[in-house]
């Protein structure tokens, strides 16, 4: 309600001075922001809590990119919500965000249909909810970056040229092996550097070498820049046709679909697609557990400042903190025993209690959690309401809520307790242990995780199962979801992904497989399934002729069929002439009989040359295009011996369907460099006085130009 | 303000309800603004700020009672002031009003502004502490206490002024002096001077973030001779100095500064050379804090400039940090030069309680 008020009073303001039509205001600045990963990575954690609210040194995630927005000048933000969306309301409408004095008016839009951010796009797109350019981001940005000046010049450039320019990618700049630098997330981009516009944009997750089309270094750009310095900031300036891109593209799912599909369709949509590098800024996106880490590690050691958790933006009383020497941050009401330690970047939350003889080092500490005596933490991060019992030992770990470690419990790394999960007392919990309440294995049982509803009937399931003592210790409580163990493959992918550096989920393996065709040719190892796409790309030109000669489909539609054909497999215009010849001149082998005479295969094939001119004419148009087919008529008949004697027809019918020119053909057979069978096939008496016939067509047709 | 917006609900304080939530708006952007630090504001344009918004409070806010005004101006007050603990001059200008405030309404109550002036011990003694309750409605303070923001805003205009007037009486011909980093004041102060004697200025960079660059190229526009050297080189070049001159962001209770970091080194420096040091720092700059009081003086930002984030791998292994401000203890420092004159570290007290009431040294 309030918030509406806001707005209608913002709106009487503007026509209030609407009479001026020279000094109108300029419309005010948007950000969509996608409360949503619309991936599993933070599973079993996310499972309690969506992750836009995960906290990160005590504050929910989303606080920050609201507070990113609203500090950039964002006046009115959409935030798109699916999973837990009603826990990401309420605890959005308890926050200063929605007091009616803040200056950006948050909006949420819910729906459970959204499965990606595609979705969400076409969803503004369908309600029109953007007038202008606006911001994009996801609810996981940690960034103090001023937008202003990339923003500037996004309108400049729309300014220039109407509206080629349709996103600007803001970047960071922070070198390989960066500890805040995710693998998963690396990217190799080409831009100009005059312009800032990106010319090639590839993941480079799992890929060993890179590869470029060359038409990046061919074309007129002065100076282009290959760059791998880059973290991606998940922020982009978007205009509001991004949107109607997402709509007319309904296979994009994610910003890299779009940012490819536009650069692969550069020259067909002319859309452009432009960068900004932060370099003083900091902006990072977290995306798993190991990025968590070290954004949270980030933000206590005051990269992100003025976002430090003694700023408390979020205006929260229990979020006041006071900052003292060698970034020890301390809420009110916090005690530490006696003889502990706080060593430095280490932040501790509301009403905490710590022990005595404690070593504190690193480390977030949420509200309300009660720490034993003689505990190590290193590098850990405690959520609220924690319980720490005496001589416990935890290195690099999450702790989620209400969660309790009993005596002498030792975490090695990467251990995830989630929320309200008991271990101990007395174990030791192996690297990249994850217990959680939910048991591992109903995550298959339901597909639709994404809707609310999905963890309410799981109480029941929870308490049917006995807790593996082995597991959690004898008064334990919990099921254990990924040990170090590695022998099953599955989970172990699982527990990286959860941490992150070299995980492949389905997702990401897919749109790695995507990848390859946005680069002209993938690296290596991509090339036998390279050599597949042409195999299967060669079946499905076969079946679409096949069908065109069954249903009398017209010439256009074929080649419209074929065009899709060839972007779907990402052939290239010399494979896919090399492609449809050879097919051609299969066709009577597969429809016919495969040991056909060549006088009958000849029979057979004239009427269908004679129907696919068109093709051909659509696809042969340069020399090198007929040069091209004319190898791969060759190599058809090198490998089908026994139909020798009839390449002189089919070259003589494709010079009389004007589809191949007589220079070419001269030049063709005139070539030295080809193997002894292809010397063998130009000893065919046929072909021979073919030829022949030509040179004195020519002779006639030109005086002179021969020798 | 919301709920005192709703609670008027005719449509006749439907205006002043308005008001109210515009400008619990503003101060709310205000208090965000000073959050964000951003692109360091001078300290003049926040004590204006800050004033023109306590004004407003005094003019639109619900009160008919002194009592209630300063415990609106108070809350309002402690909300400016956390959102930015290092910009003192906010919390300053707070208690400049609230003193105010009390004056206007000890005149309206009948009370010579002599007797409150000088509280005798005597008094002290036998009043036995019975402070004013505020509690009488007087219609014309509101008129009255605007007007004396008025005031303190037309003498916040010519505060720089009045502190560079005073250069001649300091700065001699030929004279070597040194200075640290970009202050405004300082900037103003040997401007003025140069215009009748010619001398040369030092200007230490005060790396990181390098405003002694600045500074000294808007120097070197007046035709002052100036050299800018590095922090490192400050005790080299001491012996030669004839005087230093400072700016500083605040003035503690105690006579001691909080300036830009690097200043330490080049007051150390300076005793050791016996050479003067002066701080040009206009009144509203005196703070009535003492420096034990929390660490709420440390700003610590990104340690970017430090150690640039591309640096990669080593960040995750080492600590960074990149201080703002440097203790400076009174007794390194020579003279303040402020817009009502000069004084001596000692005399600091004196001015404290001129400008502020003891009951509002703690807001």
């Amino acid at each position: 309600m309030a918030a509406r008020g806001t707005a209608r009073r913002g709106a009487g303001g503007g026509s209030a001075r609407g009479p001026d039509p020279q000094e109108e205001p300029p419309p005010p600045l948007q950000a969509v922001l996608v409360a949503d990963s619309f991936n599993r990575r933070f599973f079993p954690i996310s499972k309690d809590r969506p992750r836009a609210l995960l906290p990160m040194a005590n504050v929910a995630m989303i606080d920050y990119t609201l507070e990113f927005l609203t500090a950039t000048g964002v006046e009115e933000t959409f935030v798109f919500c699916c999973w837990k969306s009603a826990e990401i309301k309420e605890h959005l409408q308890k926050s200063k965000w929605c007091r009616h004095t803040s200056p950006n008016t948050v909006r949420f839009v819910t729906s459970d249909l959204y499965r990606s951010l595609g979705d969400v796009l076409r969803d503004v797109d369908a309600k029109s909810l953007v007038r202008s350019d606006f911001i994009l981001v996801t609810g996981d940005v940690v960034s103090n970056f001023n937008i202003s000046k990339a923003l500037e010049e996004h309108k400049l450039r729309r300014k220039m040229e109407k509206n080629v320019s349709v996103m600007t990618l803001i970047f960071k700049e922070s070198s390989p092996g960066h500890h805040a630098r995710c693998k998963e997330d690396d990217i190799v981009i080409a831009m100009d550097s005059a312009t800032n516009r990106v010319l090639h944009y590839q993941r480079t997750q799992g890929l060993k070498r890179f590869r470029f089309p060359m038409s990046l270094f061919q074309n007129s750009i002065e100076n282009v820049e290959v760059r791998h310095d880059l973290l991606d900031c998940h922020i982009s300036i978007c205009s509001p046709q991004v949107a109607e891109l997402f709509t007319d593209n309904f296979d994009y799912q994610t910003r890299d679909d779009f940012v490819r599909g536009l650069l692969v369709n550069e020259e067909v949509l002319g859309n452009q697609i432009h960068m900004h590098v932060a370099t003083e800024e900091y902006g990072a996106h977290i995306c798993n557990l190991l990025m968590y880490e070290a954004v949270c590690s980030d933000i206590i050691r005051r990269w992100v400042y003025p976002l430090t958790p003694e700023m408390n933006f979020t205006d929260d009383k229990n979020q006041s903190y006071t900052h003292s020497k060698h970034n020890i941050y301390r809420g009110v009401d916090v005690s530490l025993g006696h003889g502990s330690v706080l060593e430095e970047n280490v932040l501790i939350g509301q009403g905490t209690v710590i022990g005595s003889n404690c070593s504190i080092t690193n480390s977030v500490i949420g509200q309300n959690c009660r720490i034993g005596d003689k505990v190590t933490l290193d590098g850990a991060v405690l959520w609220d309401r924690v319980h720490i019992a005496d001589n416990v030992e935890i290195h690099h770990s999450v702790i989620c809520d209400e969660a309790e470690v009993k005596e002498k419990v030792k975490l090695k790394p990467r251990c995830v307790l989630s929320s309200q999960v008991v271990v101990g007392p007395g174990i030791t919990l192996s690297e990249g242990t994850v217990i959680s309440l939910h048991p591992p294995d109903e995550e298959e049982e339901d597909d639709d995780q994404f809707s609310d509803d999905s963890g309410v009937n799981k109480e029941s399931k929870v308490k049917l199962k006995g807790y593996n003592k082995k597991d959690v210790g004898s008064e334990g409580r919990g099921y254990l979801w990924k040990a170090d163990d590695k022998n099953e493959e599955d989970e172990e992918e699982q527990r990286q992904s959860l941490w992150g550096p070299a995980m492949h989920s389905e997702e990401e393996s897919e749109s790695d497989s995507d990848l390859s065709m946005g680069s002209e040719e993938p690296d290596s190892r991509a090339a036998s399934p390279q050599l597949d796409d042409i195999k299967v790309f060669q079946n499905e030109v076969l079946g679409t002729l096949q069908r065109g000669e069954e249903e009398n489909i017209s010439c256009d539609n074929l080649v419209l069929e074929l065009n899709s054909l060839k972007y779907a497999y990402n052939i290239s215009l010399k494979e896919m002439m090399q492609v449809l010849s050879k097919v051609i001149l299969e066709f009577p082998l597969q429809q016919l009989d495969a040991n056909l005479d060549s006088q009958n295969y000849f029979s057979a094939l004239l009427p269908l040359l004679k129907n696919w001119t068109p093709l051909f004419k659509n696809y042969i148009k340069r020399a090198s295009d007929h040069l091209n087919a004319l190898y791969a008529i060759e190599e058809f008949f090198l490998e089908h011996d026994s139909l020798c004697t009839s390449i002189a027809k089919v070259l003589m019918t494709f010079y009389q369907l004007e589809i191949l020119e007589e220079d070419v053909i001269l030049n063709w057979f005139s070539l030295r460099d080809t193997s002894d069978k292809g010397k063998q096939l130009r000893k065919n008496q046929r072909l021979q006085k073919f030829i022949q016939w030509l040179e004195e067509a020519e002779e006639e047709s030109s005086d002179g130009d021969q020798d | 303000m919301g709920r005192r917006g709703g609670g008027s609900g005719s449509a006749a304080t439907m205006p002043g309800a308005e008001r109210g939530s515009e400008l619990s708006e503003q101060i709310e952007a205000f208090a965000a603004r000073l959050r964000r630090g951003g692109e360091r504001p001078r300290s003049e344009d926040t004590a204006r700020q800050t004033l023109s918004l306590l004004r407003k409070i005094v003019g639109n806010g619900r009160w008919s009672r002194a009592g209630e005004l300063m415990d609106l101006i108070r809350t309002e007050g402690q909300r400016m002031t956390a959102a930015q603990p290092s910009e003192t001059t906010v919390g300053n200008m707070v208690r400049r009003v609230l003193k105010v405030i009390r004056e206007e309404y000890g005149r309206l109550h009948g009370r010579s502004e002599e007797s409150d002036q000088q509280e005798s011990l005597h008094k002290l003694l036998t009043s036995g502490g019975l402070s004013e309750d505020f509690r009488t409605p007087y219609p014309s303070l509101r008129a009255n206490v605007i007007e004396a923001i008025n005031e303190m805003l037309i003498e916040l205009e010519g505060t720089t002024d009045n502190i560079a007037m005073q250069a001649l009486e300091h700065i001699h011909s030929n004279e070597v002096i040194m200075t640290i980093g970009y202050s405004r004041t300082v900037e103003a102060f040997l401007k003025e001077a140069a215009r009748k004697r010619k001398f040369q200025v030092i200007v230490a960079e005060c790396a990181p973030f390098c405003q002694g660059h600045e500074m000294a190229v808007r120097l070197s526009k007046e035709n002052i001779e100036t050299t800018v050297m590095s922090d490192a080189a400050i005790f080299a070049v001491m012996s030669r100095v004839n005087k230093v001159i400072i700016g500083t962001k605040t003035i503690l209770a105690n006579g001691a500064l909080i300036a830009v970091s690097g200043t330490h080194t080049l007051a150390l420096a300076a005793k050791h050379h016996s050479t003067p040091l002066i701080v040009c720092a206009p009144m509203f700059k005196l703070s009535p804090q003492f420096p034990n009081e929390e660490d709420s003086f440390h700003k610590f930002v990104s340690p970017q400039e430090v150690l640039p984030f591309t640096e990669g791998e080593i960040l995750a292994k080492i600590n960074v940090h990149c201080p703002v401000f440097d203790y400076v203890p009174p007794e390194l420092i020579t003279l303040f030069i402020s817009n009502i004159g000069g004084n001596a570290p000692s005399y600091i007290y004196r001015l404290m309680s001129e400008l502020y009431h003891p009951d509002d040294y703690e807001l």
